[in-house]
């Protein structure tokens, strides 16, 4: 197998590493054969993250990133040396934990050195009494879950992506699960972290409830992609299993009617687990069984925890829902979405039809939303080629919501599937901010999002930047994401 | 296609919305799938299924035991997906030497088949690696380490160097010859042959119920698991004509296996290659399970003190593939004041020992790491005896043991505690 023979999507200013074969010897006597690979069935394997059009580039035989080699580190020190020889030698570092993302943020563009995490996947320890467990970044999700579920806990963080995902992967692109309204998103859970920063300093954040202890410097590793550090060890909250569980949903005549009925429910402190609206499309889509649901929007709730609580949340819930003209749909579309929730399918099926689709989320306010959701929506489908756009709502604060769409098409003309992905991408950004929404709920910048950063930040992503040259000062860490800009495409 | 029509109902009522330059682009995709996407030669793969795998997101990454116990990216099952793919498109060439570290991924599974328990297509990803192996054996690449497997299979009837049924004079294994009126047919697993104080006591208990059983380790051979793994149906054939007339030749309407891979392979494969042997064929587990149902057999004396707290390791043949999951557990139960301690993946939900499917010739390395992985997991209970009721797990897990583990915890079979508390 020759690489070489297959199409690089990004093949621009890779690093150019003159003495490669050094570097191998001097990375293998870091951490040794056996945990060093530069042979093309290991760096083949790490082509690509789970960004959808990545699934079209997989089937057509092109590959997104190329890296140079393949490190898969079992202890700090070793993260450490590896960092001071790509300093020394000006080599990009990319962090890569189970590759699930979505927005290009794993995706080795130009080369370097994969420190996979896979191997820093040890529990340490639970405390009951302070409900934590401190445990190392690169276990997967559902590994910890289990285990948690096991002993009796929930972490509570469960993204659609749980199969798939690691710890690392939700501190570093600051992940939001399913049952996000009650239990928090990763920056609530996370109490306290160890991070090797990009000059191979090791620093802890004490995983301590609350310090009034000057700026949170710790907040600038969640959701840093890579940029700032590597996240080695976390602690996090956890919580005893639910004791009780209720399914509730209700179709609502508009999507106005289901948000207005949400906002009353969070307004009163009532936070249900999980919420989620799909607007007409997608009800259609999902919920193509349920009569009642024709031509409505389908808003599901699940409440969890105390049994007293979770009585008095379910009637909350069904008063604001009734008062909002919503129409009781019984447990079905709940069991119906749990039952579903982890088959997906659609990845595999759209490149094979030649469809370029993709899911956005973003963040807004209530006074927004709705303004927001029809803005998007029907400016995109001015892009030739789109087939659909549709979006649900799935993440509830009482100060605003996390949206997320989810489009379709095909490219037409000369374009290709990545400028048509590229536009509407860029479109969907544009008429974000525009509506006065932020461009990214919990999937992160990337690559996908760093043409937007500017206007995301304002004057305050040049302070970003200065802190970025502070901490990695030769842009090693991940270079190509959140802070350059890689994407030409323009938008509607 | 209803159902298919019936899913994507709403799929083409957004297609029917769109202009019809756009409509039609993307029925002509629609059509060209088969062009664009399959190969033109024709082939054994199952390239639909590869290409589900190859481009879902690996949902069942986080429960693959050869993934869980490498923790490279190049061991996730829709990266083996993705390169069975390229090798049936032609985009890896298999008869390059170079190449050779793609071919042998095809083997790198155990067929534990956990990951069917979490596909949304619910296919196991050794099926589709099976297809692949059958067009490299096709183009006469089969790889060295399933040779000699053959080659012992030729020469012996078994999958070890000598025929190793012949071993139970040395191993003071007491053979029955059948007189062709036999209520059971004791099929010994070869592998088994290795743990002889296993077979012993199934033979134990089995007289001790007084049932009319045989043996025949004179006259045996391998079930032939070890030729479905490696495709070759010729040799599966031959292996299950011999075993289909010895056991005819019993006159057993009952034969009752301490495999759960030999059970395998006497139903569901023989069946897959027109082979039926027209009898009840049952884990030996699973029997003694029925017979203290049935109060026909009764433990009653409690263990001692050391072989009376055990967790349990669920052979995962036995648990995903034979679907019985409560007959190690009754028998348990049944022993006086036994404690049972469940590990956390246990049941349908168990990982692999490592030591099944083609990943122990392939690398045999990651297999033990498999192995290891699992007798942390079992470690965890803090139980000293794990018992399961598969040679091959008894094999692996011996594997993953450490010397200084083997002191303090003890890998023994459901029926080594049976027969003890007779």
């Amino acid at each position: 197998m020759d690489l070489n023979e297959y199409k690089l999507i990004y093949d621009k200013d890779r690093t150019i590493i003159q003495n490669k074969q050094e570097i191998e010897t001097k990375l293998k006597r870091i951490i040794g054969e056996s945990n060093f690979s530069a042979s093309e069935i290991d760096i083949f394997a790490y082509t690509k993250d789970a960004s959808l059009i990545g699934y079209n580039w997989t089937l057509e035989g092109t590959i997104a990133g190329l890296a140079d080699y393949i490190t898969w580190p079992e202890t700090k020190e070793q993260i450490v040396e590896i960092l001071k020889l790509a300093n020394k030698e000006k080599i990009p570092v990319i962090p890569f934990g189970e590759g699930s993302g979505v927005v290009g943020g794993a995706i080795p563009v130009r080369g370097g050195i994969i420190i996979d995490m896979k191997k820093f996947n040890k529990i340490i320890e639970i405390s009951d009494k302070d409900l934590t467990v401190t445990v190392e970044t690169g276990i997967n999700g559902m590994n910890l879950e289990r285990y948690l579920n096991a002993k009796g806990y929930t972490c509570g963080n469960i993204p659609q992506s749980i199969y798939t995902s690691s710890l690392g992967g939700w501190i570093a692109h600051k992940a939001a699960g399913q049952f996000s309204t009650k239990y928090g998103k990763i920056e609530d859970i996370i109490l306290g972290m160890e991070v090797i920063l990009p000059l191979g300093e090791i620093i802890n954040f004490k995983p301590i409830v609350r310090k009034a202890t000057g700026p949170q410097l710790d907040k600038i590793f969640i959701g840093n992609e890579g940029t700032l550090g590597i996240v080695t060890t976390a602690t996090l909250r956890i919580w005893p299993l639910p004791a009780k569980r209720t399914l509730v949903s209700y179709a609502f005549p508009t999507f106005e009617n289901s948000l207005e009925a949400i906002r009353h429910i969070l307004r009163e402190q009532i936070y249900p687990a999980v919420v989620r609206i799909y607007d007409k499309d997608e009800t259609a889509r999902h919920f193509r069984d349920m009569e009642k649901a024709t031509e409505k929007v389908m808003t599901i709730f699940v409440c969890e925890g105390n049994e007293r609580l979770v009585d008095l949340e379910e009637q909350i819930t069904r008063e604001q829902c009734e008062k909002f003209s919503g129409i009781d749909c019984g447990e079905h579309p709940v069991e119906h979405w749990f039952e579903t929730r982890f088959r997906v399918t659609e990845t595999s099926s759209t490149p094979q039809y030649k469809l370029t689709a993709d899911t956005i989320e973003i963040a807004s306010s209530w006074e927004n939303a709705a303004k927001l959701y029809h803005r998007v929506t029907e400016t995109l489908k001015q892009i030739k080629g789109l087939l659909l756009i549709t979006a649900h709502v799935s993440h509830f604060y009482p100060n605003g919501i996390g949206m997320y769409f989810t489009f379709a098409g095909v490219e037409m003309g000369e374009e290709t599937n990545f400028e048509f992905y590229q536009k509407v991408w860029n479109t969907t950004m544009k008429a974000v901010l525009e509506s006065g929404g932020s461009i990214a709920h919990h999937h992160g910048i990337g690559i996908n999002r760093s043409n937007w950063m500017e206007k995301e930040w304002g004057k305050s992503f040049k302070i970003l930047k200065e802190i970025k040259k502070i901490i990695d000062p030769n842009n090693i860490f991940n270079p190509g994401k959140v802070f350059e800009n890689l994407w030409k495409g323009g938008a509607n | 296609m209803q159902e298919f029509m019936e899913k994507y109902k709403w799929f083409i009522a957004e297609i029917n919305k769109a202009d019809k330059d756009v409509k039609r682009k993307i029925f002509r995709n629609l059509s060209r799938v088969k062009k664009d996407f399959h190969p033109t030669e024709e082939c054994k793969a199952d390239v639909s299924n590869l290409i589900n795998c190859a481009l879902c997101p690996n949902m069942c990454r986080f429960d693959c035991g050869t993934l869980q116990a490498e923790q490279k990216e190049t061991m996730s099952p829709s990266y083996k997906a993705r390169i069975g793919y390229y090798i049936s498109m032609g985009k890896i060439d298999p008869t390059k030497a170079e190449n050779k570290p793609f071919v042998d991924l095809m083997y790198k599974c155990t067929n534990e088949e956990s990951c069917k328990v979490w596909c949304p297509f619910e296919f196991s990803v050794v099926s589709l690696l099976e297809t692949i192996r059958d067009d490299l054996n096709d183009k006469g690449l089969m790889p060295d380490y399933c040779k000699q497997q053959l080659d012992k299979l030729h020469k012996t009837n078994t999958i070890e160097n000598h025929n190793i049924y012949l071993t139970y004079k040395e191993k003071n294994i007491k053979n029955i010859e059948t007189d062709g009126n036999d209520e059971v047919y004791y099929f010994i697993g070869c592998e088994m042959m290795k743990f002889p104080e296993v077979v012993k006591a199934n033979i134990e208990i089995l007289k001790k119920l007084k049932i009319k059983f045989s043996t025949n380790l004179e006259q045996r051979a391998c079930c032939g698991g070890p030729t479905f793994n490696i495709r070759d149906f010729e040799t599966a054939k031959d292996l299950g004509q011999k075993n289909k007339k010895l056991a005819e030749k019993t006159g057993a309407k009952l034969i009752v296996s301490d495999c759960p891979g030999c059970v395998l392979t006497l139903t569901k494969r023989y069946e897959s290659i027109g082979i039926n042997l027209n009898v009840k064929i049952i884990h030996i587990v699973d029997f003694f399970k029925q017979l203290i149902n049935e109060g026909k057999l009764k433990p009653i004396k409690k263990l001692a003190e050391e072989l009376s707290n055990v967790t349990i390791h669920d052979p995962c043949l036995i648990a995903r593939n034979l679907n019985d999951t409560t007959s190690i557990r009754t028998v348990l139960k049944n022993i006086p004041e036994m404690k049972i301690i469940e590990p956390i993946y246990t049941k349908e939900n168990v990982h692999c020992c490592g030591w099944s499917g083609t990943a122990h010739w392939a690398d045999k390395d990651l297999a033990i790491k498999e192995a290891i992985n699992r007798i942390n997991e079992l470690k965890e209970t803090g139980s000293k005896v794990i018992i399961s009721a598969c040679p091959l797990c008894e094999l692996g897990l011996g594997y993953g043991i450490t010397n200084e583990d083997k002191e303090k915890i003890k890998i023994r079979d459901i029926s080594e505690l049976l027969a003890k508390s007779l």
